[in-house]
């Protein structure tokens, strides 16, 4: 079995599949804009932290910054989606990120 | 019209030599499509299916699948898999930041939440979030034949409800692997058996399942895999290897020769024992899994007081 470590759990890495406290970032649109959210896995919304959105080329396409409630919205008319989005999120001590693929948001243009 | 007929005749040589070159391509193309998030999960397709599909582990070679961070081009190509199976057990972060059709996602380990085993917490703090821990659970299930054999039964079940592949085959197909994995547990069972018990360090968290199953004393260390350690890093195993009395060391990938000489010199027998998530060096799961579990029992059996 394995043995419980006597030594600081400094010692042990985990991969951490469920985390009791990750940061949580999700991402959907209805065609017209992104809606982006952010929460620790406790439930708590992430109060700040910025919001960077990059293209398939991995090229940043905007900054913006969580309001209060952990949410963000960023109209797809402003920027370039035709190869996805990737959003990535960072409250400065965590960091997640979501992808769209061209596929996800094509399904919700109803193409 | 002679030099006519000649260019005719070539032209239709490169037209049929197209086709014979594109008609392999063609055939690929219409098989059905499985992506497996690991490459145990792969094997098993692999070994279920034959050549009625073609499986995918979309993870390039080099690269952790655990921590895999997959670009938008690389999620498109999952989300159009006939079939995506998942490991479960919380391996495979990427799983949770994308959208995958509900429809044609399996988890493998469905239904065995009861035989996770939880991981150490490491207890931290940064910002204004205050102390708080990160618990997990270890993910590399399939180092235990047993709970291998019936992630593969679930492949089975998915392949064969699915229609990917004909059900005659598929389940003779899963009688022979059943039939190879039985045997590798209790080949196995049998080389570790004497070493129950003797206490082991490894230099990353990835046996859990496999200590478990074979009743094995494994600490864990959190080196990285195929680096040399730290001098601090050796003392740490100076501290558990003097705590635990553990005189054999294991390793997920080799490390450079002067890592080896290090821990033997701390009296510690080095093997490595690849966990396999991203596939072994050479030959298959069985052949990977049953060289390991040897290698292991080797070092347990010349290891004084083990």
């Amino acid at each position: 079995m394995i043995r419980a470590l006597p030594l600081s759990a400094a010692l042990v890495a985990v991969p951490l599949g469920a985390a009791a406290h990750q940061l949580v970032v999700f991402a959907s649109t209805d065609c017209q804009a992104v809606t982006v959210e952010a929460k620790f896995s406790n439930g708590r919304a992430a109060q700040a932290g910025d919001v960077r959105v990059l293209d398939g080329e991995n090229n940043l396409l905007t900054t913006l910054a969580l309001a209060d409630d952990g949410t963000v919205n960023l109209s797809l008319a402003d920027i370039d989606h035709s190869g996805g989005l990737l959003i990535e999120v960072d409250t400065g001590g965590h960091d997640n990120y979501w992808i769209l693929t061209p596929e996800d948001i094509a399904q919700k243009c109803g193409s | 019209m002679r030099k006519l007929t000649v260019a005719r005749i070539w032209a239709a040589l490169a037209c049929a030599l197209s086709l014979l070159v594109a008609a392999p391509a063609a055939v690929a193309q219409d098989r059905p499509r499985v992506v497996a998030v690991n490459y145990p999960l792969q094997y098993f397709a692999q070994r279920l299916l034959g050549d009625a599909a073609e499986v995918e582990f979309p993870v390039p070679e080099g690269v952790d699948p655990s921590f895999w961070r997959p670009s938008i081009g690389d999620i498109s190509r999952v989300q159009s898999a006939d079939l995506i199976l998942l490991n479960g057990a919380g391996f495979a972060a990427w799983i949770d930041r994308v959208s995958l059709p509900r429809s044609r996602v399996v988890n493998t380990t469905r239904g065995l939440d009861a035989q996770f085993i939880v991981t150490e917490s490491i207890t931290h703090s940064h910002g204004d979030g205050g102390e708080h821990s990160h618990e997990g659970l270890a993910s590399y299930t399939w180092l235990d034949p047993a709970l291998a054999l019936t992630q593969a039964e679930t492949v089975a079940l998915a392949i064969v409800g699915r229609g990917l592949a004909p059900e005659g085959e598929v389940i003779a197909a899963l009688e022979t692997l059943r039939a190879e994995m039985t045997a590798l547990d209790q080949t196995a069972g049998r080389l570790l058996g004497a070493g129950a018990g003797a206490p082991i360090i490894a230099t990353h968290p990835r046996y859990q399942y496999l200590a478990r199953r074979y009743r094995l004393e494994v600490s864990s260390l959190a080196w990285e895999a195929g680096a040399a350690p730290t001098p601090t890093e050796l003392e740490d195993l100076a501290n558990l290897a003097t705590g635990t009395g553990a005189r054999v060391l294991l390793w997920e990938a080799e490390p450079p020769a002067a890592a080896f000489a290090a821990t033997e010199a701390l009296g510690l027998r080095n093997v490595v024992f690849d966990p396999m998530a991203s596939g072994p060096s050479t030959g298959s799961f069985i052949t990977g899994f049953d060289a390991a579990v040897a290698a292991l029992a080797e070092a347990l059996d010349a290891s004084p007081g083990n």
